[in-house]
């Protein structure tokens, strides 16, 4: 049997079902199921299906359960614990206050103040669901309180998680780096200007929204003399020691990224119990909100890495890539074919998914054309990043989404987003069309 | 019965959430203040993982809160989308079946082979095998029962309640 | 015509995995065009930790195994990750190959599995990047925080090392921000993380090295080929030794190079500390024994056939050159 039109017909079989409501995560695993089996049923040309049961069970099984069986992924539980038990003990609400007191005077000031965040956040995780997860929680409750917009106090969060990738550093970067042999502090040195612009055109977003919608962005009620903004501040101390436990113990050399994750979770119970801001009822109340959220994350990711694993089997990636060898395009329409690539696969599938399936294929043929491999590094994980928030599985998207529960639907996130993911593709343009916002820093070390 | 195993699931992915972290920071204390640390903490962080994942999966159906694209759902009638999310399930029954069949297939293997992690401590490795396949039988079990009373209720006319997750 | 899906845990680039193209073009033109090969890089189909069952249960009909993910199951093959003195990566595939290939038990006991035994890799031994203070001795082992690499990272725990859980690929930052003083790995694996930019000494311990990896074939799909195609893949398989000890060698030459040009100092460690190593790594080929006898393998045989092996090796190395400079 053909792996492609199976492939194919998978694909579209995936729409029909998350059209119709299927979870997400069901629609994946089921899909990548019988599409696996089949697969394996038409080996030898016959259908056989006696000898496709166990390789099928054992893909199924063994894609799933590695993703979760992780230490490193550990860091998305903790970080996920982190928001709400700050949430609890009121350390988010009073950051917050302190950023729109301060604020004030400016338009849709905390949703920027929310977006520098994750890009501060960025520079600590090498994941954006891991961005996404810990802002989310952070961030949009608090813009939610204060009467912001809806699809604003979400999808700028779930746009600006996606920093996490492009800034350093970057698991990203890592998995490439390795694929291509190049050298991974050099692509880390190359995602810091293009995710500050990426930065910068979402606060330029937030400005624009807030600007024709001012409603979206309730100013502060009332005038602000200089003793309010200073016990705003001086009140928001709690949040300020953690990030500055964060950023020192990684930069100082004390703990990794995942174990920063952890001795947060345990400085803010700390805090929030020497404050008596949390009682062992509020701890489990979080904590249950936690797992139930961590849970509805991981099985869409489970399911996406079972899919991507069907897909490879497929060969389907390599009938596309073959494609657009042989149509043997001048750079620009290479380019544009490959962004094409990315953005459909990334509609459905995972960033390192996705990266595992196309690399091996996509780098020698990128090299034939003499293109540089650092630069079309950063490319990829633009679009990598902008797989997470396109619809209609966007996973940055469903980690706000599960942060907020029933108040904002997902396809109001989905219609907020919108307005982010146009800037983002006139980022990747310019990253495209000019290298030397990539290559600048790295070439002058 | 079922939500009462599903509460203690859920109680016990919490149980494993504290006991990942508390190994995590632990490690970290040790080797900063007293130059040691714990034996195999990547493994028992990676097994606690499957704990905190897994056990919630039925609790989380049950609260309808798996994340779902709606809105093509919502544009429909309303026993029409009704009737979707009681497909949804019965989907889930099947996608999970494979899930649950390798689930049981690796669990048995891994203690009649006794395999385990390499490490100090030899840890073995049926246990999250075990757990991932209790998280996903339990939630079939739930996806079922689900199942049944939807259509009960649908039958007598009643709407069902509507999703948390998606919209 | 058949094909026959490869399942790989790493990328498509580097030593291993140009060894590994080298062995499917191998087995293409030895079956006569017949066999052919559908590589799926960097655990597109399953990780390392679900390699073996992935091919017993026929995902993909061959594959990389990394033993080090199944000390139970792969328990004979675990003899080539031992904290031996045996720091020769041709030396060492050889040796495991041969006795893989040749050992009764280690056949019957992959067969119980489903599985039949390929040909061999090796990661190369093992060596020690350090920033700051660097190891010129044992007694600079204790102390030092340390990345480590199986029984080797183990031993130097028991010296007085502390060890911090972190990936290969993580090593960078954390030699960067200090939270590790030394990572221990393989001098082209140095190099190509471009650990070198953050290193000050590269400590060449000239112990051991991890090589209990290697290619594994579902039974069924390999009984199930016609004797000559079988053939070519085992001669194939055979190959990959010499072929990759070639790669190998000279990428770690070159990584060398590497790190003394960005002005990394490379220590080798003087041959009483060798031996302290190499001693106090003892238990831990002790352990392996018993774990060896209880599954019902004669442990102290196979050490003593594999010493022999690697004696033979080393032997013709010394006699004959490498391979490919013969
Ligand atoms: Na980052
Ligand atoms: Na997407």
């Amino acid at each position: 049997m053909d792996g492609t039109l199976v492939g194919l017909v998978a694909f579209a079989a995936l729409i029909g079902l998350l059209a119709i409501r299927v979870p997400i995560a069901f629609a994946l695993a089921g899909v990548a199921a019988v599409g696996t089996f089949v697969m394996f049923a038409f080996r030898t040309g016959a259908f056989n299906p006696d000898r496709a049961w166990r390789p099928t069970s054992s893909l199924v099984f063994s894609n799933s359960f590695d993703l979760i069986h992780s230490y490193d992924l550990s860091m998305i539980p903790l970080f996920v614990a982190l928001g709400h038990i700050a949430y609890k003990a009121e350390i988010t609400t009073k950051i917050y206050h302190a950023a729109r007191v301060w604020l004030a005077s400016v338009p849709g000031g905390v949703a920027m103040a929310s977006v520098f965040g994750c890009g501060g956040f960025s520079a600590i995780t090498g994941s954006s669901i891991a961005c996404a997860s810990t802002m989310g929680r952070i961030c949009s409750p608090e813009m939610l309180r204060m009467g912001y917009d809806k699809r604003l106090a979400t999808a700028s969060v779930a746009a600006g998680g996606t920093l996490g990738s492009l800034i350093p550093p970057s698991v990203l970067f890592i998995i490439y780096g390795i694929f291509t042999e190049t050298s991974i502090s050099s692509l880390f040195l190359a995602g810091i200007i293009p995710g500050l612009i990426s930065l910068l055109g979402f606060i330029l977003v937030i400005w624009l929204w807030v600007k024709r919608d001012p409603a979206a962005a309730p100013a502060y009620p009332g005038t602000i003399t200089g003793r309010e903004r200073l016990e705003a501040a001086l009140q928001a101390w709690p949040a300020v020691l953690l990030f500055v436990i964060i950023v020192g113990g990684i930069y100082g050399g004390i703990f990794t990224a995942t174990e920063a994750a952890a001795v947060c979770v345990s400085a803010a119970l700390l805090i929030g119990f020497a404050q008596r801001m949390l009682s062992v009822r509020d701890v489990i109340d979080a904590l249950r909100e936690t797992v139930v959220q961590t849970t509805s994350i991981f099985v869409i990711a489970a399911g996406a890495k079972i899919f991507v694993a069907f897909v490879a089997l497929t060969g389907v990636a390599g009938d596309i890539v073959g494609a657009v060898q042989a149509a043997e395009l001048n750079v620009v329409l290479l380019m544009l074919a490959i962004a094409a690539i990315y953005l459909i696969l990334g509609m459905f599938l995972d960033p390192i998914g996705i990266m595992v399936l196309t690399l091996p294929l996509l780098v020698p043929l990128v090299e034939g054309y003499g293109l540089d491999l650092i630069w079309f590094g950063v490319v990829v994980i633009k679009l990598l990043e902008i797989g997470l928030i396109t619809p209609p599985v966007g996973l940055n998207v469903f980690v706000i989404g599960s942060v907020v529960g029933k108040d904002v639907p997902i396809d109001r996130i989905f219609s907020g987003i919108l307005r982010f993911l146009s800037i983002d593709i006139l980022v990747l343009v310019l990253l495209m069309a000019f290298p030397i916002l990539s290559l600048l820093i790295p070439n002058s070390m | 019965m079922l939500s009462r195993i599903e509460r203690l699931l859920v109680d016990l992915s919490i149980c494993a959430v504290l006991g990942l972290g508390f190994v995590i920071t632990l490690n970290v204390v040790l080797r900063a203040l007293f130059n040691s640390g714990l034996p195999d903490s990547t493994v028992i962080v990676a097994e606690l993982m499957v704990a905190a994942v897994v056990l919630p999966l039925a609790a989380t159906t049950a609260q309808r809160a798996h994340i779902a694209v709606e809105f093509v759902a919502n544009r429909l009638p309303r026993r029409v989308s009704d009737g979707l999310i009681v497909f949804g399930s019965v989907f889930g029954l099947f996608a999970l079946s494979p899930l649950i069949w390798a689930g049981a297939r690796e669990a048995i293997g891994a203690i009649e082979k006794g395999s385990f992690f390499f490490g100090e401590l030899m840890l073995p490795k049926w246990p999250g095998r075990v757990i991932f396949l209790v998280g996903m039988a339990v939630c079939w079990l739930r996806l079922l029962s689900m199942v049944v009373t939807d259509i009960a209720t649908l039958r007598r006319g009643e709407p069902l309640s509507q999703p948390t997750g998606g919209h | 015509e058949t094909t026959l899906i490869l399942g790989e845990a790493g990328p498509n680039r580097g030593a291993r995995a140009n060894a590994l193209s080298w062995f499917t073009e191998q087995a293409t033109d030895l079956s006569g065009g017949d066999l052919q090969f559908d590589i799926q890089w960097g655990g597109a189909l399953f990780k390392a930790g679900a390699a073996l069952n992935g091919i017993a249960d026929g995902v993909a009909d061959l594959g990389t195994v990394i033993s080090v993910y199944f000390p139970q199951e792969m328990v004979a093959y675990g003899i080539a990750d031992l904290p031996l003195q045996n720091d020769d990566a041709w030396v060492g595939m050889k040796a495991t190959d041969e006795l893989m290939r040749t050992n009764a038990s280690i056949q019957a006991n992959l067969a119980d599995m489903n599985l039949v035994y390929i040909g061999t890799f090796t990661t190369s031994a093992v060596h020690i990047g350090c920033k700051g203070g660097a190891i010129r001795s044992v007694a600079d082992i204790e102390g030092k925080k340390v990345r480590g690499v199986g029984a080797y990272g183990d031993t130097f725990k028991d010296l007085g090392a502390n060890m911090v859980p972190m990936s290969v690929y993580d090593a960078y930052q954390g030699l960067d921000s200090g939270l590790l003083d030394c990572s221990q790995g393989y001098s082209y694996a140095t190099a190509a993380l471009k650990q070198h930019e953050v290193i000050d000494s590269y400590t060449l311990l000239n112990w051991g090295q991890v090589g209990a990896l290697g290619i594994l074939m579902n039974k069924d799909m390999f009984d199930s080929l016609s004797e000559a195609n079988q053939t070519a893949l085992l001669t194939a398989g055979e190959g990959m030794a010499d072929e990759l000890g070639r790669l190998i060698t000279a990428d770690n030459d070159r990584a060398i190079e590497t790190m003394k040009a960005a002005g990394v100092e490379i220590i080798t460690l003087p041959d009483a500390d060798r031996e302290t190593l190499v001693k106090g790594g003892q238990p831990y080929v002790d352990t392996w024994v018993e774990r060896a006898n209880a599954v019902g393998l004669d442990g102290a045989a196979m050490l003593d056939d594999y010493a022999a092996l690697l004696a033979k090796y080393a032997k013709e190395r010394d006699e004959q050159g490498y391979p490919w400079t013969r």
